[in-house]
This record gives structure tokens, C-alpha cells and sequence, in this order.
């Protein structure tokens, strides 16, 4: 009788404890078995980065252009040096170098020639920290903000600095590009950070470049130092997780005061906006002043698109948000507005000018200068796109990249569209496929662009 | 009335059954999370090397190292971070930062720090969260469902608090975790980590448990991927030493000044 209570205490304590009786564990099975040493550590952490790549792009061109343009390479073959590198110089002072020497031939080139070799000079400066969190740097500074993937109204140091990309991706693009010269302070403190940069004028500012005027090693401050410039950028934690990012612009032209926001809403998203209000000339109207300044368009030259007269407060805006899903992929939708960006009216006069058949040549390359200036200085053309972009890390399990993106002109639906793969062979090599393409109506925003679609072939080499 | 020897045994035995029983009982949730946090991080400023494997049926695909630099925040109690990307090449001098209540990830190449969510993915089977150094407790609220004898990953019996975790914050990687805790040494041995869905997404064993800093602590986390189970990854960390961090390095502004040396 004790016996049986006995057991029958114990196996109620057995059961009020809830020690159940272990269980296979089948997940201990998937348990890699050659796992359990530490592994060879490799790799340092200076965050040097040097590699080696070939790119071979094929373009498509088309030939019945509404408004003809400067024809453009179908073919282009790039061998190109990437370095990036930083060195401690004693306790107090770093130095930083951003550079990329290209060796290129294409079909609109002539081979030998001084435009095949160009060299980028990104970054080279010298950083000092002149007190506990307080830095002074002097130099080619690559001076980056905004918090939108797609388009950047307050990265005001973007303007001319893209040289010569590979893909038009804008995370690549903010890679591809040129510093500019000035003195950096910057003072951090536990709840946010002072920033004051000044950007001198060195060089008269030089006009747009085509693609076959490029020059070989200069470091190209006619384009990144032609304007005394300054900027005040300031970060504030308002809170646990709110930290707005004010900045503060000035140039000949006039004052841009922006501000970036972004918030993390549960595991998986993040919402932003990014907004820069200025009181400017319209985009057309500082293309055409650019051109004639620089004599790329001749003094008398007519307003071709016409431009609004005069200034007014012009609003720049991207409004997004990003989302991880649960396979990994990171999904970005932004909302562009570029209020001093071409009106539809803009738009139907620039194609019913372009296409009347009195127009003589050099109206129509007016006409394109006015986008080609949109391109250099980075600025949205048009007045609403939306962007949509993909990135997919270890795609399919493999070492396999894979993004997209899609920019759609929200007048006329038309855009630009770009998916990329890049296969990592080994932690040194890397095999890349991009193809890129533009679609809509001959009349349309990128309808009418001179390139149909390209296809990049790529092999880097990192050391 | 004689006791046999046999009695004596069933007695100890149900002695030592509740003696158990009434530890385990004694230790609420959020003191078990706590005291785990504990055993996992080290309490000072520290830094240590992250080495990531990644397999896919069992064959290692790829390496990743990291360095990763942690203090904890007295106000919240949460530990900040700051990680650099140490290997392979491609990604060397790209960072993560945990501050406060954001994650920025800064690109030296783009010198652009922009804002990323807990579950974008880091590496492999690793997000950003499994890599970091976290206190359970500051992110997530936890309740004890009882006790339980499970396997460690490697195959011992270890008697566990069971407990699920419910994400308190947006910081936390995961909507609910399911965590396994050695009664006594209060070392982790398993977790379950669930989406918003209540999908299993990852289990998570730890082991080479070493004397780091003063404590002994799990050095190993193997990762399976519970959705495509041909993949894991383990996180290896190394090179453990304290290390005076100032407050300013948790400022996203300070991403690009990280000291490298």
C-alpha cells in the first residue's frame, strides 16, 4: 500500500513538475558535423577594399527617335582598378583613399587615345580628431544624405559627381562618384551630431561632359569645386527611435533647408521620408543659365523648352518604406516628387518642338541638353516617379545575389527598368549579369531615350 | 513498521524530484531571462570576433567574420552595438549599428548610413538580431511553461526551463521565441524563433560552452533554417576582451570614425 502511494506520489510530482521524458530532437540531425571547430578567422579590420574588374556591356540603340539625338556606343569594354583604403597615421589623425582607374574602348572611340584611360580621384583626405568626438577633415570628402534608396533631394553634394557607371542602380551610383574638396567639422555627442562643411570654389565650373570627352587624370574640379558651398547638418534624438536629420544648404544659386526621417515599424519594415524645399529657378530654366554660362549653348539661344519665369519655392520629396520578407527579400516603394522637374505641358512642348520637322539641329540639342543636365546634376527630370526595388541575398540558397529595380515617370508610364545577378565563385571572385532597359511610348519620358537596352557581363577579382 | 531499502530509494527519489520541482518553481520568467542574459553577454563594454559559417547540406558554402562591439545602455538596459564587416573582401569595412531603438547599416563605399528593420538578413541564415548582442529580457516579455528534459546539440540530456518569449519592442528579431534554459547553470541550450505568422523560421542550439570574461558562456550557435533545412549556419565567437567604449560610438554619425586598428 505505501509502495503504491509512494509511486503514486512520485509520479505526480513527475507530472506537477513537467519533466517530460526527453523527445528526439530531429533538428539535432541537421546539425552540420564537421561544425564544431572554430574556423580560420581571415579577413582585418581596416575595411580595405581593392578589386579588379572586367565589363563588357552590348547596347541596343533605337533608330526611330521622335527628337534625334548624339548617338551613343553599343559596345563598351571596361578593365577597371577599385581601391578604397584607410590608414592610422598616430593616435589622432586618419587618412582615406577612394580611387578608380578605368581602362575603357568603345565603339564611339578611338583606340589608342588619352579617353581611354580615365581615372576617378573619389576620395583623398585626411581626417583629425581634435577632441574626444570631434573630427576635422580636409580633402576630397564624399559627403553623403538622405534616407530614400531611389532619390536623394538632400544629398546636396550629388550634383555632377557620377562619373561613368556600370549600372544605373542609385545605390551604385551614390558609389560611383567623385568627392568634393572641403573642410569637415563634425562634434558627436551621446544624443546626436553637428556637422559644418565648406566646399570652396577652386575651378571655373566646366560643362557637361559626353561620354567621349572625358578627361584622363584630372580630378575633374570644374564639376565638384566651381561654387563656394556650405552645409550644416545636424542629427537629434528626439527619442528611443526617433532621430530626425535637419540640414541647411548654401550656394550662389541660394538656400535649401531639407530634412530626413525614418522609422522602424515591427521586424520587417522601415518607413522614410526625405524632403528639400528651395526657392529656385525650375530645372529647365537652370539648365538653360548652366548652358549658356558654360557656352555649351550660345548666349542669344532661345528658352527652348520655355522656362517659368523667375524663382518660387520648389519642393523636393521621396517617401518610402522597405519591407524584409520572410524568404529575405527586401522590398524598397518610394514615392519621387521633383516640383521644379518637367510639367506634362513641359514635356508636350519639348516633343512637339523636337519633333516639328522645322526644327533646325541645333533647337533639338537644346532640347536634350536640358535632360542631359537633369542627368549630371542628379536630378529627378520629371515632375512624380515611383520607384520600386528588389534585393535578394543567397537567392535560392545559392551565393547568389539578385536585385531589380523599376523607376516609372507617374505622368506617361513610362521607365526604367534594371535586374542584376551577381554569383559569388569564391570569397575573391565574383560573376556578374546585368540587364537594363527602357520602356514606353516613342513620346514618353524614357520611350525616347537612345538606348533600348544594354546587357553587362562582369568578372571582379578582390584582394 | 520497516523501511526497505526500496522505499528508501522511491523516497529520495520523489525528494529529489520536488527539490527540483521547487528550484524550478522558485525562478519566475523574467528572473530566468535575466539571469541567462547574463551568462550569454558579458556586463562590461566588451568586444569578440563573430565568425559566421554557412552550410547547405552539411558542406560549408561560405565564411563571413565580423567584429562586434558591445555596451550596455543603464537606461534601457539593452545593449548597443556597433559591428564591422572584417571578411571576405567584397564586404570588408561595411558596418551595422545598433543604437538606441534603430539598426543603421553604413556602406563605405556609398558613405551612406541608412535604416534597416531587425529581420533583414546579415549573413546566411543570421540576421542582424541573431548576431548581436541582446538582453532577451529588455525586448521581449517571456512566460514560463514549464520544465523540460531536452537534448543539447550535443545529444545530452540537460533539464531546461521552457519558456516563451513575445517580442515587447520593434527591436525584436523575432515576433515569439520558444527558449530552452539549463536549470542551475542557466545556460541556454535551444531556441525556436517564429515570424509574425507563427511560422518556425529558425532553431537555434548552443554549445562550446567556455570560460569567457569570467563566466562560462555559450562560444557556439548553430542555426538551422526551419523552412529550407538543408541550410544552417554557425556563429563561432572569439577573441572576447573588455574594452572601454564611449557612448558616441552608438551615434549613427559615427559610423564612418570607427577605429580600425
Amino acid at each position: 500500500m505505501r509502495q503504491g502511494v509512494g509511486r503514486a506520489l512520485l509520479l505526480l510530482a513527475l507530472a506537477w513538475s513537467g519533466l517530460a521524458v526527453a523527445q528526439e530532437d530531429a533538428n539535432l540531425a541537421l546539425i552540420p558535423p564537421d561544425s564544431q571547430s572554430p574556423p580560420k578567422l581571415r579577413g582585418s579590420r581596416s575595411g580595405q577594399n581593392i578589386y579588379l574588374e572586367n565589363a563588357l556591356t552590348a547596347a541596343s540603340l533605337r533608330d526611330d527617335l521622335p527628337v534625334p539625338a548624339q548617338p551613343s556606343y553599343d559596345w563598351q569594354e571596361r578593365l577597371l582598378l577599385d581601391v578604397r583604403d584607410a590608414w592610422e597615421v598616430g593616435r589622432t589623425t586618419r587618412l582615406v583613399l577612394s580611387d578608380r582607374l578605368n581602362l575603357r574602348a568603345e565603339s564611339d572611340l578611338s583606340f589608342p587615345g588619352h579617353e581611354n584611360v580615365v581615372n576617378d580621384l573619389r576620395e583623398a583626405y585626411a581626417e583629425w580628431r581634435l577632441a574626444e568626438q570631434t573630427y576635422l577633415a580636409l580633402g576630397r570628402i564624399n559627403l553623403k544624405s538622405g534616407s530614400a534608396l531611389g532619390y536623394n533631394p538632400t544629398d546636396y553634394f550629388k550634383a555632377r559627381t557620377v562619373s561613368e557607371p556600370l549600372s544605373a542602380d542609385p545605390s551604385v551610383l551614390r558609389e560611383d562618384r567623385l568627392g568634393t574638396v572641403m573642410l569637415r567639422l563634425q562634434h558627436i555627442w551621446r544624443g546626436g551630431s553637428l556637422t559644418l562643411a565648406f566646399a570652396p570654389r577652386l575651378r571655373r565650373q566646366s560643362p557637361i561632359y559626353s561620354n567621349t570627352e572625358l578627361p584622363s587624370f584630372d580630378p575633374a574640379l570644374g564639376r565638384t569645386n566651381s561654387d563656394d558651398r556650405f552645409l550644416l547638418r545636424s542629427t537629434i534624438d528626439l527619442s528611443r527611435d526617433l532621430s530626425p536629420e535637419v540640414l541647411v544648404y548654401h550656394d550662389s544659386h541660394g538656400t535649401r533647408v531639407g530634412a530626413n526621417l525614418s522609422l522602424t515599424l515591427g521586424q520587417s519594415v522601415v518607413a522614410y521620408v526625405e524632403e528639400s524645399v528651395a526657392r529656385r529657378r525650375d530645372l529647365i530654366g537652370e539648365a538653360l543659365d548652366f548652358g549658356r554660362a558654360t557656352g555649351a549653348l550660345p548666349a542669344g539661344a532661345p528658352d527652348e523648352p520655355p522656362a517659368a519665369p523667375g524663382k518660387s519655392l520648389e519642393n523636393e520629396l521621396a517617401v518610402g518604406a522597405s519591407y524584409t520578407t520572410a524568404s529575405r527579400i527586401t522590398w524598397n516603394l518610394e514615392y519621387h516628387l521633383n516640383q521644379a522637374g518637367f510639367t506634362s505641358q513641359d514635356w508636350n512642348r519639348w516633343f512637339a518642338t523636337g519633333t516639328d520637322p522645322g526644327t533646325p539641329p541645333a533647337l533639338a540639342n537644346e532640347l536634350w541638353y536640358t535632360r542631359a543636365y537633369a542627368v549630371d546634376q542628379q536630378e529627378q527630370s520629371t515632375e512624380q516617379a515611383a520607384f520600386v526595388r528588389a534585393d535578394w541575398t543567397d537567392a535560392f540558397g545559392l551565393n547568389l545575389e539578385l536585385s531589380g529595380f523599376v523607376n516609372v515617370d507617374l505622368r506617361d508610364g513610362s521607365g526604367q527598368a534594371q535586374a542584376e545577378a551577381d554569383y559569388y565563385l569564391s570569397n575573391a571572385w565574383t560573376l556578374g549579369l546585368l540587364a537594363a532597359g527602357d520602356f514606353g511610348s516613342p513620346r514618353s519620358d524614357f520611350g525616347s531615350l537612345p538606348t533600348s537596352y544594354s546587357v553587362l557581363v562582369s568578372v571582379r577579382r578582390y584582394f | 513498521m520497516t523501511i526497505t531499502f526500496r522505499d528508501w530509494l522511491l523516497w529520495a527519489a520523489l525528494g529529489g524530484v520536488l527539490l527540483a520541482c521547487a528550484q524550478a518553481r522558485a525562478a519566475t520568467a523574467p528572473e530566468i531571462i535575466a539571469r541567462t542574459d547574463q551568462v550569454r553577454n558579458p556586463q562590461q563594454p566588451f568586444h569578440s570576433t563573430v565568425t559566421l559559417v554557412e552550410y547547405v547540406s552539411g558542406r560549408e558554402r561560405d565564411q563571413d567574420t565580423l567584429t562586434v562591439f558591445a555596451k550596455m545602455d543603464p537606461g534601457t538596459h539593452q545593449f548597443r552595438n556597433l559591428v564591422q564587416y572584417a571578411a571576405p573582401r567584397r564586404d570588408a569595412g561595411k558596418r551595422v549599428l545598433l543604437g538606441g531603438g534603430a539598426l543603421w547599416f553604413y556602406d563605405p563605399a556609398s558613405k551612406a548610413s541608412v535604416r534597416i528593420s531587425p529581420a533583414q538578413q546579415l549573413v546566411g541564415q543570421a540576421a542582424i538580431g541573431d548576431v548581436l548582442t541582446v538582453n532577451l529580457a529588455a525586448d521581449y516579455s517571456a512566460i514560463l511553461l514549464g520544465t523540460q528534459a531536452i537534448e543539447d546539440a550535443t545529444r545530452t540530456q540537460r533539464k531546461c526551463w521552457h519558456l516563451q518569449l513575445k517580442a515587447a519592442d520593434d527591436l525584436a528579431t523575432y515576433s515569439r521565441v520558444e527558449y530552452w534554459v539549463e536549470q542551475g547553470t542557466y545556460l541556454p541550450i535551444k531556441g525556436e524563433f517564429y515570424s509574425d505568422s507563427g511560422r518556425l523560421l529558425k532553431v537555434a542550439y548552443y554549445r562550446n560552452f567556455s570560460d569567457v570574461l569570467g563566466s562560462t558562456r555559450p562560444t557556439q550557435t548553430v542555426i538551422i533554417d526551419a523552412v529550407d533545412k538543408s541550410l544552417a549556419t554557425v556563429a563561432t565567437s572569439t577573441d572576447y576582451g573588455y574594452q572601454d567604449i564611449p557612448d558616441t560610438w552608438f551615434q549613427r554619425d559615427y559610423l564612418p570614425h570607427l577605429e580600425t586598428r
